[in-house]
């Protein structure tokens, strides 16, 4: 079982170029391996850490996080992107999972899930399949849920009855509650 | 146990260590109030003071009826992002779109503020410092959809917050926003709120009201006239009152 685990992390550490953009800051990453202070997701195979800089396109297959600052544009068909909570994107984010502990300028299209911390702070479009905001989490933008589910158009059983006290428009008068 | 993990949507539960925000709950899966040294302990970690209590709705369920049957419709979210009132109308087949605009016009002054004291004494550079100068500079940058975009916008108390002139441009702003036949629900103080709150959607009748760090001092408290006049190119206004002198409001366009 334990060698199976670094047989996986060996192949994700020769799987590293297929990210050509993302490599400087991935061999930082390695270098840090040691001293397991990967932050948030020890998944994620390659790392952006905070003072780190990019601008351009990452595209990949493999889980990433992010600390720094990017710019441009990221395509992890099947990877997962955590946003720590230094980290600032510009760009849009396709993904099969986005976790947002930091901000994020763009629009996010996580496949499977998004995630909002509580010190997560997006402006952009979100569209996923599950959506999870945590207290005091920022959003500015619009969001769609897409799932097989139908639409329960009512909403709920006590509502619509129509019957509450209503005052016209001029009256200056109300219902007391 | 995170609040993510909790609902059962949190990552790499099982799989590898990770270092978790600790998130109170208390016995009814909602988070429990955090007192100042159990904030303290968890560090750098932002955990908010969270006080909630539950505020049955007319207006709320008002504005449900009105939408009823609707099936796939938008509706713009002013208050901050909860999770509670996203899903809440996500799962009726709602497009949701949420802008905190408090918070947006928070941090505007901020950098207004900034600005005028980086301008201090250069009359040529000095922006327009009238209110109404303001107000337009700050919509320049905020609420930009098109013309017609929604069918419903919770405004809830946002307007007692803003400057008069700019809760004036807001609403004639939100007005363009919304499609003919569609809601605003807004709620108005009758007098002057001795604290901060936010209000989320528990159910379809009931609002949980949640006390908050003020994000801005209650500018006004607006007259059953003054309402009407912000609101005069609506059709129809709803009013309730509760006991605790809040004002819930739904307007027609």
């Amino acid at each position: 079982m334990w060698k199976k685990e670094e047989a996986k992390s060996q192949g994700v550490a020769e799987s590293s170029p297929a990210l050509p953009t993302a490599s400087p800051a991935m061999s930082s990453a390695a270098a840090r391996e040691g001293s397991t202070t990967l932050p948030i997701s020890g998944r994620a195979s390659a790392c952006i850490s905070q003072g780190i800089r990019i601008k351009g396109e990452v595209t990949g297959s493999e889980d990433l996080f992010i600390d720094g600052h990017f710019e441009g544009k990221l395509n992890l068909t099947n990877g997962s992107l955590t946003v720590g909570p230094n980290g600032e994107v510009k760009a849009d984010i396709f993904a099969r999972e986005v976790i947002v502990r930091g901000r994020v300028d763009g629009k996010i299209v996580g496949r499977e899930k998004i995630q909002l911390w509580s010190t997560g702070n997006v402006a952009g479009d979100l569209q996923t399949e599950r959506l999870a905001i945590e207290d005091g989490a920022v959003l500015r933008g619009r969001v769609e849920i897409e799932t097989g589910k139908p639409i329960d158009k009512r909403f709920g059983a006590s509502a619509g009855s129509g019957k509450t006290g209503t005052v016209s428009i001029g009256s200056g008068s109300a219902v007391d509650q | 146990m995170s609040f993510l993990n909790k609902l059962g949507i949190g990552t790499g539960a099982g799989r590898s260590p990770r270092r978790e925000v600790p998130w109170p709950m208390g016995s009814n899966g909602r988070p429990r109030v955090v007192g100042p040294t159990a904030a303290a302990a968890v560090g750098t970690a932002r955990v908010p003071e969270l006080r909630e209590a539950n505020r049955v709705s007319n207006g709320l369920k008002e504005l449900l009826w009105n939408l009823d049957g609707l099936g796939r419709g938008t509706l713009l979210d002013l208050g901050p992002a909860w999770q509670t009132t996203l899903s809440f109308f996500i799962e009726r087949g709602f497009r949701v779109s949420s802008e905190d605009i408090l918070r947006e016009w928070k941090e505007f002054l901020s950098e207004e503020e900034a600005k005028l004291r980086e301008t201090a004494g250069r009359t040529q550079e000095a922006p327009d410092v009238s209110p109404a100068g303001r107000a337009a500079r700050f919509l320049e940058a905020n609420l930009r959809y098109p013309v017609s975009s929604f069918d419903a916008i919770l405004l809830w108390d946002l307007l007692d917050y803003f400057e008069p002139v700019a809760s004036k441009q807001v609403v004639a702003c939100l007005t363009e926003l919304l499609r003919p036949g569609g809601v605003v629900f807004a709620m108005f103080h009758s007098k002057k709120p001795e604290g901060f709150h936010r209000y989320r959607v528990a159910d379809s009748n009931t609002l949980q009201v949640i006390a908050s760090p003020v994000l801005c001092p209650a500018q006004r408290v607006y007259q059953n006239r003054e309402i009407q006049d912000l609101f005069g190119r609506y059709r129809t206004m709803k009013s309730f009152i509760g006991r605790d002198q809040l004002r819930e409001s739904l307007f027609i366009k």
